[in-house]
């Protein structure tokens, strides 16, 4: 696990980094709270989804989730068609806002489950599988909204998830916060978080050391799945319309930001914290390019080569070749 | 974490802190900022919106006229542009939604924060403070059929093509046309009306092959989506009926040049995106201003002289100009792109 802390180290020197361009090329507007509130708002979305592809990654055997964002749609879709039913959004209670999330987090927690158990009982590669399965839901999604935009509106408690700030900070960041505390504590203090990694770095050693292979890669997709539905409560919350084919282009992102976090593609190593920093480096960057009046073009340009960046921080020693004698200290 | 890391943890948290501090000082912007924000960038139709946004910012020293989009075309890339331009604090947004719903919310935040709202080509809008039609439906789907009734001679069997029967707008322009043929030309009959072409070139190749094996006495076709010029005009052209057999239908300039002049097109109609974002940050400097867009008021922007203005879905009005071009291979040259 050499280089660890390196990549720790070069995500905050990065975000700090891009803060201060940021504030240099917009006259310190980009550093007003009001932005800083923007852009943690917009974060929450991405940022479930990246974690799930990291769980994902971690169990090793070419493990990646590619259903995260049709999972987060499919959830939103369903869990507003089905309340929508016998509630309405416009009602001052907060019983539809309560049978929205719960229903998209069951949604999520079932589809990670069918991954998990297709991937583990059936033994299909991880990328076929969730593959098929993203096509599933994208349809499964389109059928049960019609191919139309479903209307969940603004009842109190989502428009506050959504929209609502606790102490000047965007609530959906704070539950984002916590939900990827919790997964880092669920992978560091419990045997969970030791059978997947140890899982991924040799998942033969792991079989004949009697790890409980099926129930460790069910529950890592389960919670992938449940990110998703997280991620479809928030898209939910702040867009007030669920749709089929809202961020098509999450898919990648969230690979991008698992890998730019030293996230181990083979499987066996990552963690949530540099996850959590890689997506705030990713959405401080593109705020910060559209506040210069940039080209979406040149984000884009400017995501592959920080991709290509961190893969090269990841393989060398980039750290401790730039500050030789404290090196020892990082690994 | 090492030590090292913690000191750049320390470090970087000191570096943020301090220029967090001296922020909010230079913030002097006082002209009006204007930001125009397309479905996708980089593809010819708002490349020349594009060309309007920049025209308008050279009419206009007194604001300041930009243009913003997506590099990949997902609703998601534009909302977070959009939610950005509010945070870095624009004045007015002048939107062409991918996904009319998707922008609610993050418009009525906009509108919230005091943003004027302007919207394209998104007339079920509800957070905006007008929407800007380049024409009524109706009025092209006419235009467009009575450019096809010269060109028959007012007699004759012809058909229509929808990009798809669930397609609003599609509808409300074969169905204009039809009503029009119906009431002013009732030599030309109608025949197999409404043939889905799902915008694509090729299948809508194959079926008007079909379309001109069924009835070798056709006369002419109104096409709707904006490949279907390209295939009718194909299956034309190796038919060697150009210049006998009319098509007239929405197309671009620039794809269909070749068909224009070997005659298999006779006209395609269409509106400018050009003029369309001039006209809509128009509006959006006007209503920055405190001034309200009164029914048959003059935009400034060729085609949007006199405009229609009505009550929209929600809380804005809903301006529709007369902005419709029909070019046939006399001036399309004007509209190259």
């Amino acid at each position: 696990m050499r280089n660890t802390g390196g990549q720790l180290v070069l995500l905050i020197v990065i975000n700090v980094a891009v803060l201060g361009l940021g504030a240099a090329i917009s006259g310190g507007s980009f550093l007003a709270p009001f932005n800083l509130q923007s852009m943690a708002g917009q974060l929450p979305e991405i940022g479930f989804l990246a974690i799930g592809v990291m769980l994902a990654m971690c169990a090793g055997n070419g493990g990646i989730d590619l259903s995260g964002i049709a999972l987060a749609n499919l959830s939103g879709v369903v869990a507003a068609v089905v309340a929508g039913k016998f509630l309405s959004s416009a009602d001052p209670s907060s019983a539809y806002s309560l049978a929205f999330i719960i229903g998209a987090l069951l949604v999520g927690l079932i589809g990670g489950t069918v991954n998990g158990l297709l991937i583990s009982r059936l033994n299909i590669t991880p990328i076929l599988c969730t593959l098929g399965t993203q096509m599933l839901f994208t349809g499964l999604a389109v059928v049960a909204s019609d191919g139309r935009a479903v209307a969940v509106g603004s009842p109190d408690l989502l428009a506050q998830i959504g929209n609502g700030l606790f102490l000047g900070v965007p609530i959906s960041f704070l539950i984002f916060i916590g939900v990827a505390a919790l997964v880092a504590a669920l992978l560091k203090f419990t045997p969970f978080g030791l059978w997947l990694m140890l899982m991924g770095t040799n998942p033969k050693a792991a079989t004949y050391a009697g790890f409980p292979r099926t129930g460790v890669l069910i529950t890592t997709y389960a919670t992938s799945g449940l990110l998703s539905g997280l991620a479809g409560i928030i898209i939910a919350a702040r867009n007030v319309n669920v749709k089929w084919d809202y961020g098509t282009s999450y898919l990648l992102i969230a690979i991008l930001i698992a890998v730019m976090a030293g996230v181990r593609p083979e499987g066996g190593y990552g963690r949530v914290v540099c996850v959590v920093l890689a997506a705030i480096a990713l959405q401080l960057m593109s705020s910060m390019l559209n506040f210069g009046g940039l080209s979406n073009f040149v984000r884009d340009f400017a995501w592959g080569a920080l991709l290509l960046t961190f893969l090269a921080v990841g393989r060398y020693n980039v750290v401790g070749f730039l500050i030789p004698n404290k090196s020892t200290k990082l690994v | 974490m090492g030590t090292l890391s913690k000191k750049v943890l320390l470090g970087s948290t000191l570096a943020a802190a301090l220029i967090a501090g001296s922020a909010g000082a230079l913030m002097a912007q006082n002209k009006p900022v204007i930001a125009t924000v397309v479905k996708i960038s980089g593809i010819p139709w708002f490349d020349r919106m594009e060309t309007g946004v920049k025209q308008f910012q050279k009419d206009n020293p007194d604001v300041v006229a930009t243009q913003y989009g997506p590099a990949t075309a997902d609703a998601a890339q534009q909302l977070q542009i959009v939610t950005d331009l509010i945070a870095k604090g624009v004045n007015g947004l002048a939107v062409v939604p991918m996904d009319p719903s998707v922008l609610e919310g993050t418009l009525k935040r906009a509108m919230d924060r005091g943003i004027i709202v302007v919207t394209h080509e998104a007339d079920n809008q509800k957070n905006t403070n007008a929407d800007v039609e380049a024409f009524d439906n109706a009025d092209y789907g006419r235009a467009l059929n009575e450019r096809l009734a010269t060109c028959m001679g007012g007699k004759g069997k012809w058909t229509t093509f929808v990009g798809s029967l669930g397609s609003r707008t599609h509808m409300q322009w074969v169905g204009a046309g039809e009503a029009n043929a119906k009431s002013k030309h009732p030599d030309m009959a109608l025949v197999d009306a409404n043939n889905e072409s799902f915008d694509d070139a090729n299948g809508t190749y194959e079926k008007a092959k079909e379309i001109l094996r069924k009835h070798p006495d056709i006369k002419g076709f109104q096409t709707s989506a904006g490949n279907d010029v390209l295939g009718v005009g194909r299956a034309i052209d190796e038919a060697g009926l150009s210049g006998k057999v009319c098509l007239v239908g929405t197309g671009l300039p620039n794809p269909s040049q070749d068909l224009l002049e070997s005659g298999a097109i006779t006209a395609i109609g269409f509106w400018d995106p050009q003029k369309a974002g001039m006209a809509m940050n128009s509006v959006a400097k006007s209503l920055i201003a405190g001034k309200k867009i009164e029914d048959g008021a003059n935009l400034g922007v060729p085609g949007y002289e006199k405009v229609k203005v009505t009550k929209g879905p929600g809380v804005g009005v809903l301006i529709v100009g007369n902005g419709m071009v029909i070019a046939d291979k006399a001036n399309y040259k004007e509209f190259l792109f």
